[in-house]
């Protein structure tokens, strides 16, 4: 519907574009409070913010996985905020999520979980019994390589490391063929080396499938090691929008608010 | 504030002892007809083996009734667990399904089998019928109680790849309580199982049944019998059942 209204601005077309959002969570706790933002397909975008700041409020918005009080969203050119519940259904497909608690189904099989992200798009009485297209169970399958589990397809979720059941979730992503990732504070649950290992994942699936990635952090060196662009939030309000290195100590304090920490 | 324990206890002992006269409770009573007692088990001894295969055939039978009783309300448990659990049953449904299966679970069993035996006459049947009528009801509300302690993450999760409200449900929730939905299951085999024993008592079959007709005729011999075959056979459920439960969770 949207769709039919003139451009004026010249392409790239916007993958992310969020106007007035504001939310207030139940009773009456203020998480986002007006925040503008366009992102553009490719972009590798960490919201930074120490917690509290509205970062996972502002993730769950974009799929509507928490229910936006006022203002906008559109994601690749469709209007999130209004959708009737199909619409909304069919939009969530192409937008994959990670979490920081990885959220699979722990007693279920390493590629059961991948295949939920196809659950989409697979017919729906079928995939009740747990059928699955041969061309769906593929998908999944290279969702698992491209996270290097494949051997792995066959385990319970639960038997596996943090890392690897992120890994999982992150396969879980691919399998919907999204054209935009969130993942929210994807690391907060690992140790260095494997938040390391996790976020060269994110960077590499950016790079090579093009992926629009909008991502939560709250350590600041890991974001300025792999975002092209660092949103800054604090209070439900954007205080920086830039390049990691326009980052300084200034803008840091001003995002985390040392001053009245 | 430390007068709270005091008055407590005050009213507490006033309670009880109005509950002691009124239900003429009376320990003194109780000590002049323990020798009854005596004379009664006395008289059940040594148990008459000659009733042994009736008692088997009832002790089977009520087996039966339990446990097609508890594999029906097991199944029919299922729908009304998910729109009696808060957080998957939207409000419309969620508000009239407690109600219903609040009330019907305050009728025992046995008031059930009295129902259906006048319904549907005396056998076996009625009892499978009070048994599935008890127990799908009582099984709803473990189940719902255990949707409620589901972990939200996974749903959520779930819940963003696009999947419907019952793909949800079916990806997201049920994997999380499908084993403990199998453990309650056998755990209300077990009490059905000793619920069943006494259903004869109002015609709904099996070995209470026969029980009951040794008692009346006095053979305590044969009664005694029956006693052993139902406390052998819920002993032996019971350590096959919490065998298997264990495995479960």
């Amino acid at each position: 519907m949207g769709d039919a209204l003139p451009r004026t601005a010249a392409p790239p077309r916007a993958m992310v574009e969020v106007a007035g959002l504001r939310v207030v969570l139940p009773p009456d706790t203020v998480a986002l409070d007006g925040v503008d933002l366009t992102v553009l397909p490719g972009e590798f975008v960490v919201i930074l913010g120490r917690s509290g700041a509205g970062k996972s409020t502002f993730l769950r918005s974009l799929n509507r996985l928490v229910e936006p009080t006022a203002g906008s969203i559109r994601v690749d050119g469709r209007a999130v905020t209004g959708a009737a519940p199909a619409e909304l259904r069919e939009i969530r497909r192409h937008i994959g999520m990670i979490f920081q608690q990885f959220n699979l189904v722990r007693r279920a099989s390493v590629m059961d979980n991948v295949l939920a992200g196809r659950l989409g798009y697979v017919p729906m009485l079928s995939s009740l019994v747990g059928r699955f297209p041969s061309a769906d169970r593929q998908l999944a399958l290279d969702g698992l390589a491209q996270v290097g589990l494949a051997h792995l397809a066959a385990r319970r979720a639960d038997t596996l490391s943090g890392g690897e059941q992120q890994r999982v979730a992150i396969a879980r992503a691919l399998a919907q063929s999204p054209a935009l990732v969130l993942a929210d504070e994807p690391t907060a649950s690992l140790d260095p080396r494997l938040t390391a290992s996790i976020m060269d994942l994110l960077r590499r699936i950016n790079v090579e499938r093009g992926l629009t990635l909008v991502v939560s952090q709250h350590q600041i060196e890991t974001a300025l090691a792999y975002a092209t662009r660092i949103v800054g939030l604090r209070r439900g309000r954007v205080r920086f929008d830039g390049p990691p290195a326009a980052v300084t100590a200034a803008v840091a304090a001003e995002i985390y608010g040392e001053d009245d920490a | 504030m430390s007068r709270g324990p005091a008055a407590v206890a005050f009213v507490a002992a006033v309670v009880l002892g109005w509950l002691v006269w009124d239900t003429g409770a009376d320990p003194v009573r109780l000590a002049r007809g323990l020798p009854w007692i005596a004379d009664f088990l006395r008289r059940m001894m040594p148990p008459d083996l000659e009733v042994l295969p009736s008692a088997l055939t009832g002790a089977l039978k009520t087996a039966e009734i339990a446990l097609l009783g508890t594999a029906v309300a097991a199944v029919l448990a299922l729908p009304l667990g998910f729109v009696s659990a808060r957080n998957v049953a939207p409000a419309a449904l969620f508000y009239p399904a407690r109600a219903i299966l609040n009330f019907f679970r305050s009728i025992d069993t046995l008031v059930y089998a009295l129902i259906f035996v006048a319904a549907v006459g005396l056998g076996p049947f009625p009892g499978v019928l009070a048994v599935i009528a008890y127990t799908t009801t009582s099984l709803a509300k473990l189940y719902s109680e255990a949707i409620e302690g589901i972990d939200p993450g996974p749903v959520g999760a779930i819940t963003a790849t696009g999947a419907t409200r019952l793909q949800v449900l079916r990806f997201g929730v049920l994997p999380q309580v499908l084993p403990l939905f199998l453990s309650y299951v056998l755990y209300r085999l077990e009490t059905n199982i000793r619920a069943a024993t006494v259903l004869g008592f109002v015609g709904a079959g099996g070995i209470g049944f026969y029980l009951q007709t040794y008692l009346r005729m006095i053979d305590y011999r044969a009664a005694s019998t029956a006693l052993l075959v139902t406390v052998l056979m819920v002993m032996a459920v019971d350590a096959l059942s919490s065998r298997l439960r264990r495995r479960l969770v």
